[in-house]
């Protein structure tokens, strides 16, 4: 087995494990499976530690300085509190991810996916107790699969550069509890995954299923994190279409695209589930064009949502990297694929909202900065892939 | 020393112990909610208005609390020690924040 080949099949286990427990927790299985299948869970990450020790060095350090900061630190903010966890605790005293069915505290968005609560709740299993410090432990274990895969890709400096990457545009939202760092990094390598497996034309990972399984891995887990994972997830399918389409390729491509579509399927499941219970998202609702249509034709309300967005410090940063390293290197196939998907998410986000239910200005100040990540991850991870192609070259 | 992330020594020094960090989580009423329900093995709770008015208060105790819950026909109502108690409201403990009384009708 390759040094890349074992990182792949590390990659392929934990988010295989991770989407296992999600699954066994929704049919009722009982404690003990669920604790099994975590202990399995945590022998592959220690599999990855120490089966060739000296490999990946930095990622290892990485975590586990990043480990030792999660486990010295409460979780007092709203989101991670009131969303993430309390779901979590409730997943765990009430062992099953559809106790919200009784909708108590429709506060705390019973109808959000659960998948990271899910793995919480079996750590807490696995511990015996709930406490306010380590479930949100498995949050941060969350970004391994993605981040080990990477070292396929990345290596040595590269990958340094990466975890460099991953800290600035990412920062503390990997060990607080929140998800929309995890919604980053994930609808990053599934727009890589996406781009290599069939956006780009030729290259060697085409060929190897383990990439389309991963991927299918990839592309469950971003819709099951969040709900803008969804939206991500369907920009990734329309854009790569369309391509695919306008370069009259799509036949070649499109059963690929559909069994990878299958990965909707859970989170349409969870959505299915809420609607019959009546579990409501208080922002996708019949208000949205009562809401959208006043702010419409304000110009103020663009200029808010593009200085919150566009004008975000780490944005820009990312942005001008990716940039200067397309200049550097011109790589249209790439360039055209990221930009198509930015744009379109852009494109929702302003949408978005422009029809929330709440104040325009609390809610860009409340969420902006954290949904702008996905955004500022892509580019500078695009701008560093690009950079390695153009090194390799040379 | 201040983390800017909030790491404490306190709770490294032990983070698997069953109370780490709850001083750092929550507020010393919404632990003493805690303290008072689970101290008269309370199933069920429901909270004075002066607790509704404040929505960290409202939000941290229902979920500090969780799986004891707060049901809005509990007789057993939580109170703040700044609040008035109504006369049909008998008091079962008193602490440090806050009161847990009685009361006979529903509705609070």
């Amino acid at each position: 087995m390759t040094k890349d080949s074992f990182h792949e099949k590390i990659t392929l286990a934990l988010s295989f494990l991770i989407l296992n427990n999600y699954l066994f927790l929704s049919l009722n299985f009982f404690q003990l499976i669920i604790k099994i299948n975590f202990i399995i869970f945590l022998i592959v990450i220690f599999a990855f530690y120490f089966k060739n020790f000296s490999e990946n060095p930095f990622l290892k350090i990485f975590f586990l300085f990043i480990i030792f900061i999660s486990l010295g630190t409460a979780t007092s903010e709203w989101d991670p509190r009131s969303i993430w966890l309390f779901h979590a605790k409730r997943i765990f005293y009430d062992q099953s991810i559809f106790s919200v069915s009784d909708n108590y505290g429709e506060l705390w968005h019973n109808a959000y996916p659960s998948l990271a609560p899910a793995l919480a709740s079996s750590l807490a299993t696995l511990v015996g107790y709930w406490n306010e410090v380590f479930p949100k432990l498995s949050f941060l274990l969350m970004f391994l699969p993605p981040l080990i895969l990477t070292y396929v890709f990345l290596k040595n400096t590269q990958y340094l550069i990466f975890l460099s990457i991953v800290f600035f545009t990412i920062g503390k939202h990997l060990f607080t509890g929140w998800t929309d760092g995890l919604v980053a990094v994930y609808f990053c390598l599934s727009t890589f995954l996406m781009y290599l497996l069939i956006v780009s034309e030729n290259n060697f990972f085409k060929k190897k299923i383990i990439f389309y399984l991963i991927a299918f891995c990839f592309f469950i887990t971003l819709t099951l994190i969040k709900n803008e994972g969804i939206a991500l997830l369907l920009i990734l399918f329309v854009v790569t279409f369309l391509i695919k389409l306008y370069q009259g390729d799509l036949k070649n491509n499109i059963i690929k695209l559909i069994y990878l579509s299958f990965s909707f399927i859970p989170i349409i499941l969870w959505k299915l589930f809420c609607y019959s219970k009546g579990i409501g998202n208080e922002h996708i609702n019949s208000n949205i064009l009562l809401n959208i249509l006043p702010r419409l034709y304000e110009i103020e309300n663009y200029k808010l949502i593009s200085y919150f967005l566009l004008l975000n410090e780490k944005f820009i940063y990312s942005l001008v990297f990716f940039l200067v390293a397309f200049w550097i290197k011109w790589n249209m196939e790439l360039f055209r694929f990221i930009s198509f998907v930015a744009l379109s998410y852009i494109f929702i986000l302003f949408f978005i909202f422009l029809s929330t239910p709440y104040d325009l200005h609390w809610q860009l100040d409340s969420t902006a900065v954290r949904v702008v990540k996905s955004l500022s991850f892509l580019f500078a991870f695009f701008g560093l892939y690009n950079l390695r192609n153009w090194r390799i070259e040379n | 020393m201040y983390f800017k992330s909030g790491f404490k020594y306190e709770i490294i020094k032990n983070p698997f112990n069953k109370n780490a960090g709850i001083s750092y989580a929550v507020s010393g009423e919404v632990i003493e909610t805690n303290k008072i329900l689970k101290k008269q093995k309370v199933i069920n709770f429901n909270l004075s208005e002066g607790f509704k008015n404040n929505d960290y208060l409202y939000q941290r105790t229902i979920e500090y609390n969780y799986p004891i819950r707060m049901n809005e026909t509990s007789k057993l109502v939580l109170f703040l020690n700044t609040e008035e108690i109504a006369n049909d409201c008998k008091i079962i403990e008193t602490g440090k924040y806050l009161k847990l009384t009685q009361c006979r009708y529903d509705k609070r």
